[in-house]
């Protein structure tokens, strides 16, 4: 077996637009986002971030994912070597399809976000049978 | 005046000037997994972000003061006819060596693996734990 080594890539910062009363660093997280006929979806690296703190905002066509990780988790510990730093993760996107909002579904699983967006009905590809008259 | 920190926010500033440091000393790239090391008085804390990963298929060991973690991350493969937009999440196999500042007791050592952070405790050996020592009045 050939071991690859997996790709360090440093966190991107990014800068909230809004206000916000939440203090700490924000990153936006890797994703992969897959279409099928019938839906989209979306798959985000939240590491640190539990399933009760994650946020799914769909604004007209605007979707907004963020999580909030545990400062507790870093209570007494003084850092010595650091690659990352820890933070919460926000990313804004534009959707191009339009979305069943109620059927939205959205799972946290050791750190990744997983999301069902399925299209509305109106926007699915259909395929008309074309009947030999 | 004086204004209210956070203290989480001033670990994260604390965080972020140590790891442009560190990059200014190395140069970007050619680390995988990234970790962090913290002292934690009577053990040291090495944490790394590995989401979506098996708990199973990760090694965590230590030898002479080293702690090392091996594993793979496996991306579930997605089914067929989809399209892909966005594709920036990594998978592939990880060897990370992490050697630690002082003396470990490695038969201690503890790990555990939530929401998408490995977290190992290596409890200090008694020699290398701080102590307070008493000055005798002469």
């Amino acid at each position: 077996m050939t071991t690859t080594e997996m790709e360090a890539r440093p966190k991107q910062k990014v800068e909230r637009r809004e206000e916000s009363t939440r203090p700490g660093r924000y990153f936006a997280p890797a994703v992969d986002i897959l279409e099928t006929n019938d839906e989209i979806v979306l798959l985000a690296d939240m590491p640190g971030v539990p399933a009760d703190a994650v946020d799914v905002h769909l604004d007209g066509d605007q979707l907004t994912i963020e999580g909030r990780v545990r400062p507790e988790d870093y209570a007494g510990l003084k850092p010595l070597h650091v690659e990352y730093v820890v933070g919460g993760y926000h990313r804004t996107f534009a959707l191009g399809e339009a979305i069943d909002r109620d059927g939205i579904r959205a799972a946290m699983q050791q750190g990744v976000l997983t999301l069902h967006l399925p299209k509305a009905e109106h926007a699915r590809v259909r395929r008309i049978e074309v009947s030999v008259g | 005046m004086a204004t209210y920190r956070d203290p989480f926010e001033r670990l994260q500033g604390e965080l972020e000037r140590m790891l442009e440091q560190a990059f200014a000393a190395f140069g970007p790239g050619g680390v995988s997994p990234s970790v962090d090391v913290f002292d934690a008085g009577d053990a040291f804390v090495v944490k790394a972000e590995l989401p979506g990963l098996d708990p199973r298929s990760v090694e965590v060991s230590v030898e002479d003061g080293a702690l090392t973690l091996r594993g793979e991350r496996k991306l579930p493969e997605p089914q067929a006819g989809a399209a892909f937009h966005r594709r920036e999440r990594e998978e592939g196999a990880f060897r990370r060596v992490v050697r630690m500042p002082a003396r470990v007791a490695a038969d201690q050592t503890q790990a555990e693996y939530r929401d998408g952070v490995l977290t190992v405790r290596l409890p200090k050996a008694p020699e290398s734990r701080p102590r307070r020592v008493e000055i005798q009045a002469a």
